[in-house]
């Protein structure tokens, strides 16, 4: 078992795509040779944002809808740490969304993982922002009247620095998702197709699972507007793998460059010379 | 009328149909999603509007712009989702727009839990948002009275054109209790000839909630604290139980309030008299009662499911006239009949 696996007891149903993805992310983390000590995972609230506390690494939790800020405030204080961000679709492109579209912008060396179940489980089944359109629930008898989040597509017409989608069913191919995205300089956001075989009887696994395709080796995930138009496949076929990457200057270097510092940790020589002048009494 | 069994969160969801409710917004949260899952069916087949935002801050924007146009509306959620609402409860209080908010409180501060508590009464009472204002809360003790005050709060919203809060509990929403559903005859309330409707033949609509000159806005918030003053004269409820002359008289509100009816029937079988001041309106808050009944019994004895919030106003109203005690459970630990009594014996060394 991965050394980020804990004995911490699983609450979840049987049968959901969420073991599979915290099996997955835990061997990753272990296969890129991380320890635990480097890694602060941020949750959400969710049942996807019980992974955090299952993975035995720091974790912050953090709360409905505001994980990648707080992911973003941990990273710039201290960019040598490996800063994940992880919840569900409700939490990220519902309550939080707004943060998801400026943590692009900004580029942040962050990872951001999305279970997406395409349903709100933890409050019972509720239409999320990834519902498909008529889903029927609890709270939507008549079936949701709103269009579906496209989250791959929004980030890729952000220029996001790297986006891929993965699924639970598919180990190798996920778990090479994870790796890449943590590694990656910038910021990586990870929809994770997740089948919730509570609550979401129309995106079951075999609904996915009849569906998907891994990307050909010739696709060029560089390329932006092929991109954005790969992004929009989604029905019949739905691509798995890294959809777009793009490599861009990351806000911790470019925030250090202009205060002239390596960290907000350390007070470096550069801290001393820009008060010299004013010769403060730190003693 | 026939009596049904129902649950609190249900039964405030019909009584917001009944009351004449034309648009719920609302975002699920534990423990009051059944109040969103009861609309949904119910507000479609009145031809009424339900719909899920989202996220809170979303949904009580829907509220501000649907009371703006000047139907009744309601929102719904608990303490992290109430929260999110506070900056939309200031600018309806400023816009002196009518709405009904429904908290279903749990336990704090935080994520803190899904139990049952009183922790979010200052940030009902106090304002909860920014700047001076005051929101009317009324606090419910059964599921009948969960009824009752839902008609009453769309009425008293309109009235004073001002939002209100029901603040309930995780308890009362869970809990289920017969009901009848009787709606109140209230005097007729003005017609809304300040909502924005979109006729023509008239002066435009504008409805501002701000004024940049400190000398308006001093205007506008003397005026709107006048309206506060008027609600403090003629809004103020609560209820009286338990014996005459007593001992010492109890203060809870809420679910608190049923244990303390308990308390005080099994301190009568030991001989000790005691009485039970319960508000039912929290804003206003009954003080010039509380005032003299303390003074009549010689002490308080305030019992919440919080660390000690409505004492506070306890003590105002009593005003260090007699001692005020309290007795506090909170993160959503409920206190005891044993547990209260026998500080009660404590205090009065019986
Ligand atoms: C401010 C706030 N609003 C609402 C909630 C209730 N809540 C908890 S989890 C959740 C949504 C869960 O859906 P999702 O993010 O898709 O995660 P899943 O449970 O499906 O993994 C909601 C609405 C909350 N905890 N805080
Ligand atoms: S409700 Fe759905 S997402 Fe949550 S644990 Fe169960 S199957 Fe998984
Ligand atoms: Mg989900």
């Amino acid at each position: 078992m991965s050394p980020f696996r804990n004995q911490i007891e699983i609450a979840w149903c049987p049968g959901c795509g969420n073991f599979n993805l915290l099996t997955d992310l835990s061997e990753a983390l272990s296969e890129l040779g991380l320890k635990p000590s480097q890694v602060v995972l941020v949750s959400g609230i969710g049942q996807a944002a019980k992974a955090p506390h299952y993975i035995q690494a720091n974790v912050f939790n953090g709360l409905h809808g505001r994980s990648i800020p707080v992911a973003f405030g941990i990273q710039a204080v201290n960019p040598e740490l490996t800063v994940i961000a992880e919840s569900g679709d409700g939490c990220m492109y519902g309550e939080g969304g707004n943060h998801l579209i400026h943590a692009i912008r900004r580029n942040p060396n962050i990872t951001v993982i999305v279970h997406d179940n395409q349903v709100y489980g933890l409050t019972k089944g509720q239409a999320s922002p990834t519902s498909e359109t008529d889903f029927v629930s609890k709270t939507q008898p008549l079936g949701t009247v709103s269009e579906s989040f496209h989250p791959i597509a929004l980030a890729i017409s952000q220029d996001v620095s790297f986006v891929a989608r993965g699924f639970t069913g598919d180990k190798e191919g996920l778990k090479s998702i994870f790796k890449q995205a943590i590694q990656w300089k910038g910021f990586s956001l990870v929809d994770v197709l997740q089948p919730c075989v509570t609550f979401n009887r129309i995106n079951t696994f075999g609904w996915y699972r009849d569906r998907v395709y891994p990307l050909p080796e010739e696709y060029d995930p560089e390329d932006q507007v092929s991109a954005f138009k790969k992004s929009l496949e989604w029905g019949d076929k739905i691509p798995l793998g890294v959809i777009y990457r793009h490599v861009k200057s990351v806000f911790s270097d470019r925030i250090f460059e202009k205060l002239g510092r390596k960290d907000f940790l350390n007070p470096t020589s550069n801290y001393q010379t820009v008060f010299e002048d004013e010769k403060p009494g730190f003693e | 009328m026939k009596k049904i069994l129902m649950k609190g969160n249900d039964a405030v969801a019909e009584a917001a149909i009944q009351a004449g409710c034309d648009l719920y917004f609302g975002y699920p949260i534990t423990p009051q999603t059944e109040i969103s899952e009861y609309l949904s069916l119910r507000m479609p087949e009145e031809g009424k509007v339900f719909f899920q935002a989202e996220s809170e801050i979303a949904s009580i924007y829907m509220v501000y712009g649907a009371a703006a146009a000047g139907k009744r509306v309601m929102t719904s959620s608990s303490g992290p989702g109430i929260s999110l609402k506070q900056e939309g409860i200031s600018y309806l209080a400023s816009a002196e727009l009518p709405a009904v908010i429904v908290n279903m409180s749990r336990g704090g501060p935080g994520l803190g839990n899904i139990q049952p508590s009183q922790s979010d009464y200052f940030q009902a009472v106090k304002g909860g948002g920014h700047g001076d204002y005051k929101v009317i809360v009324l606090g419910p003790s059964t599921v009948q009275e969960l009824v009752d005050l839902t008609y009453l709060a769309f009425y008293l919203a309109d009235k004073y054109r001002n939002p209100v809060i029901i603040l309930g509990d995780g308890m009362l929403g869970q809990m289920m209790e017969p009901v009848v559903f009787n709606k109140p005859d209230f005097p007729p309330l003005p017609a809304k000839d300040w909502a924005i409707t979109g006729k023509d033949g008239r002066e435009r609509q504008y409805i501002l909630c701000f004024d940049l000159d400190p000398r308006g806005l001093e205007q506008f918030n003397n005026k709107i604290f006048k309206k506060y003053q008027k609600i403090e004269q003629e809004e103020i409820r609560y209820e009286v139980f338990g014996e005459d002359k007593p001992e010492m008289l109890l203060v809870g509100y809420g679910t608190v309030a049923r244990i303390l009816k308990s308390v005080v029937r099994e301190a009568k079988d030991l001989g000790i008299r005691l009485a039970l001041l319960r508000p039912i309106t929290l804003y206003p808050f009954p003080s010039a009662i509380i005032q003299k009944l303390a003074q009549q019994a010689g002490r308080v004895f305030d019992v919440e499911m919080n660390m000690g919030q409505m004492v506070e106003d306890v003590k105002l109203a009593v005003n260090g006239a007699v001692p005020v005690h309290f007795y506090g459970r909170s993160g959503g630990m409920i206190p005891s009949v044993e547990d209260t009594l026998k500080r009660i014996r404590d205090i009065l060394g019986k």
